[in-house]
């Protein structure tokens, strides 16, 4: 549940800065057209993986709240931090480029046609405010499913 | 070596990689590469500062005679020297990656003996940074390798002499008996990959091989299929792989006029070329080009919409601020611009190429999503609001802003193809207020950018001065080519801006000093505006003139001295190349029922 309602503050984060122009990262859009070329198809299927993964990743956080026999918003809110950089510096920026089929990376050439950018360092290529967004959703994501946690263990 | 002067514009073939642009001069010199990436700082740069821009020089040591040609629909460039003892053939290409450990970039230089012997030398003097950068050089595992910054340039060399760092050079001499080969790999993030021979002539054999796949794909089968494989090839290289930008040419500051100020940095990407490069992607064949390009766009103009930047850097970035090198300039020209403060101004005609470019794919039966569609509507809307501004015009004047004829005209086609849209089904959105104020642009067009005297659209309102971007409006559908008025505009055009095949942007002043060269995109323009309207006879006559004065290799930059054909302006320029795809399509489907161009 903690994933799931993590997920569906950072997506509303990351889609408000969307509509005030604050960032072009959508990163369910990123996810589906890894999965299908049609933009349609490609936004529904990736908002499935996006939650997907979400739920994912509070199991991950649960492991650490666990192996650290503790667990809390505050908690939750650093291991967002540590969250939000790796996605922009390895997760995204790295990895996802480099398994995306059709996104853009350092390796790409005349060879590869093109149809995503590649998000660049701290997804910086989507927009200078990229990485500010980027940090603040995956800390209240981190925030919102470390007090799902602590109120689940009491 | 080190010879101060500079190789004429015209005398350069580009190579490329997806990722960056190197020009070849016909003397053998590499003048112009920015790393890593085709917006990056140069490393070669002595176009723009023969004495301190940096080159990769390779040349017979004896007096030659050189020729040279693309290998058959490549990218890759052969040059042949011949001197009195005798004959060598140099191919030069960015290679391209082959799934194997390849370096970042790849510049490689095969050295064939065609006869006899001849004694050569090179040199690679790198100038990190357009110069600005210190530079360390150094050996790794015996290959010499030059480092600055992030940036390192190993230069591998086999057959071609002992490679040796001299002052701030890597050079090599030998005696030509057996075929050689030179390569420089390139590493922007360490650890530099050192290849083998048999990894770079396989990567360059594999290169070859992809160019000629990509050509051989084309649809185009009219008669001006040379030029126009060579255009596409040429765009190809501009197409920015990492995000599917197209950079409107690999250069900046190549002058307009020698000696002058009009020098731009055009390594970014103009939503004023959009339309036109959907367009030729779309009736070559290359549908994955043109799908991958209108996303960019898409994407790219997300963050300042609806307003839409005059271009985008080629992440996708906006801001390009404007800033001046210390570089003496080609031929004296300065300042040498990098970034580029047009970017600032409004130019009302690029809302018309976008919606434009959103209606050719949509026409060619491509799914306009929910959002874009959204988006769309957004933009018409803006549109709307926007027109009666007075704005720079597409040739992005810094005099005061102006009521541009050609801004007005593509803001009606704006609102038209917004109608279209959503008369198809694509788009929803205030259709009759998009019809209303179409009618209003249409009035104003009518009232107040019509000369009387010259029976043609003048250049703004009000003015009696003419300029070649009207023709866009017959190109475009704001009037049927072979509508009086734009005969009228036609033959004005022709008659005023004019110098044999080649046409002026426009009569008046700009808010610049100096003159400039004819413009070839209008040239070809006014090629494709003579075809629409049915004088076929003489828009071919014109278009085999105008391909008879492509250089040696096909290529194009933005503009030419009538006078002596002198190449001006940044080259390959890419609106130049679109806009002779453009014509060549209009003429192919003069007489049937198609309507190949921009419309």
């Amino acid at each position: 549940m903690g994933g799931l309602a993590g997920t569906l503050v950072l997506t509303t984060i990351l889609r408000a800065s969307t509509e005030l122009r604050l960032t072009r990262m959508d990163l369910p859009f990123l996810l589906g057209t890894a999965l299908t070329p049609s933009r349609p198809a490609a936004k529904a299927l990736g908002y499935l993986a996006h939650f997907g993964f979400g739920v994912l990743f509070a199991l991950g956080y649960y492991l650490l709240f666990v192996s650290l026999d503790r667990s809390g918003p505050v908690l939750g809110a650093v291991l967002g931090v540590a969250h939000g950089l790796f996605a922009g510096t390895a997760l995204v920026n790295v990895l996802l480029p480099v398994v995306h089929p059709r996104m853009g990376s350092g390796f790409s050439s005349s060879k590869t046609v093109t149809m995503l950018e590649a998000p660049g360092f701290m997804m910086l290529n989507y927009g200078r405010a990229t990485p500010l967004v980027s940090l603040v959703a995956h800390v209240a994501y981190g925030a919102i499913v470390g007090t799902f946690v602590e109120f689940g263990a009491r | 070596m080190g010879n101060p002067s500079y190789a004429p514009i015209r005398d350069h073939a580009a190579i490329g990689d997806g990722r960056t642009v190197a020009l070849v001069a016909l003397d053998g010199t590499i003048d112009w590469l920015c790393l890593p990436d085709l917006d990056s700082a140069g490393v070669f740069g002595s176009l723009l500062d023969a004495r301190s821009g940096g080159a990769f020089a390779l040349a017979p040591e004896v007096p030659f005679e050189a020729g040279r040609h693309y290998l058959s629909a490549t990218n890759v460039v052969v040059t042949e020297f011949a001197t009195s003892t005798g004959t060598v053939r140099v191919t030069d290409a960015m290679t391209l990656p082959d799934g194997g450990l390849s370096p970042a970039r790849e510049l490689c230089r095969r050295i064939e003996v065609v006869s006899g012997h001849v004694p050569m030398r090179w040199e690679v003097r790198p100038a990190f940074g357009f110069g600005q950068d210190r530079t360390a050089f150094g050996t790794r595992s015996g290959v010499p390798v030059a480092t600055a910054g992030n940036l390192a340039l190993a230069v591998n060399a086999w057959g071609a002499g002992e490679p040796r760092v001299s002052g701030s050079a890597i050079e090599g001499r030998f005696l030509a008996r057996t075929d050689a080969t030179i390569a420089l790999s390139v590493a922007h993030q360490e650890p530099l990959v050192l290849p083998t021979r048999a990894d770079v002539e396989g990567r360059l054999a594999s290169t070859i091989e992809f160019w000629r796949g990509w050509a051989a794909s084309s649809l185009y089968a009219g008669p001006w299929r040379d030029a126009v494989q060579r255009s596409a090839l040429a765009l190809k290289l501009l197409v920015f792989s990492p995000s599917g930008a197209v950079a409107a040419a690999p250069t900046t500051s190549l002058p307009e006029s020698l000696g002058g100020e009009r020098n731009w940095d055009y390594r970014f990407c103009w939503v004023r070329d959009s339309a036109f490069t959907l367009s030729a992607f779309l009736h070559l064949g290359y549908a994955d080009e043109a799908d991958a390009f209108f996303w960019w766009l898409m994407h790219a103009s997300q963050l300042t919409h609806p307003h839409l930047e005059v271009l985008y850097r080629l992440d996708g970035g906006i801001g390009a601020p404007e800033r001046a090198l210390p570089l003496s300039g080609y031929e004296g020209s300065r300042p040498v611009r990098v970034g580029n403060s047009a970017v600032r101004q409004l130019q009302l005609d690029i809302y018309g190429d976008l919606l434009q470019a959103a209606w050719m794919y949509a026409a060619a039966g491509r799914r306009i999503d929910p959002e874009i569609a959204r988006r769309l509507e957004e933009i018409a809307d803006l549109v709307c609001d926007l027109w009666t501004e007075p704005d720079s015009g597409i040739w992005e004047v810094r005099s005061e802003p102006r009521h541009f004829t050609q801004s007005k005209m593509m803001c009606w086609v704006a609102l038209d193809r917004a109608i279209r849209l959503a008369e198809d089904g694509h788009v929803n959105g205030t259709v009759d207020r998009w019809r209303s104020e179409r009618t209003a642009i249409g009035s104003f067009i009518e009232s107040r950018c019509w000369s009387e005297d010259e029976r043609a659209y003048v250049r703004s309102a009000g003015s009696e001065e003419l300029d070649a971007a009207v023709l866009l409006g017959a190109l475009f559908g704001y009037r049927e080519p072979d509508d009086p008025s734009m005969i009228g505009t036609i033959e004005a055009i022709g008659r005023e801006l004019g110098h044999g095949p080649f046409i002026d942007r426009y009569s008046g002043g700009d808010g610049l000093a100096g003159s400039e060269g004819a413009f070839l995109a209008c040239s070809f323009w006014f090629v494709e505006a003579l075809a629409r309207a049915g004088r076929t006879a003489r828009a071919s006559a014109l278009m085999s003139e105008l391909v008879s004065h492509a250089n040696d290799v096909g290529l194009y930059a933005e503009e030419i001295d009538p006078v002596n054909g002198a190449f001006l302006g940044n080259f390959p320029q890419a609106l130049t190349h679109l806009a002779l795809i453009s014509a060549a399509v209009a003429l192919g489907d003069e007489g049937s029922a198609g309507d190949g161009g921009p419309r």
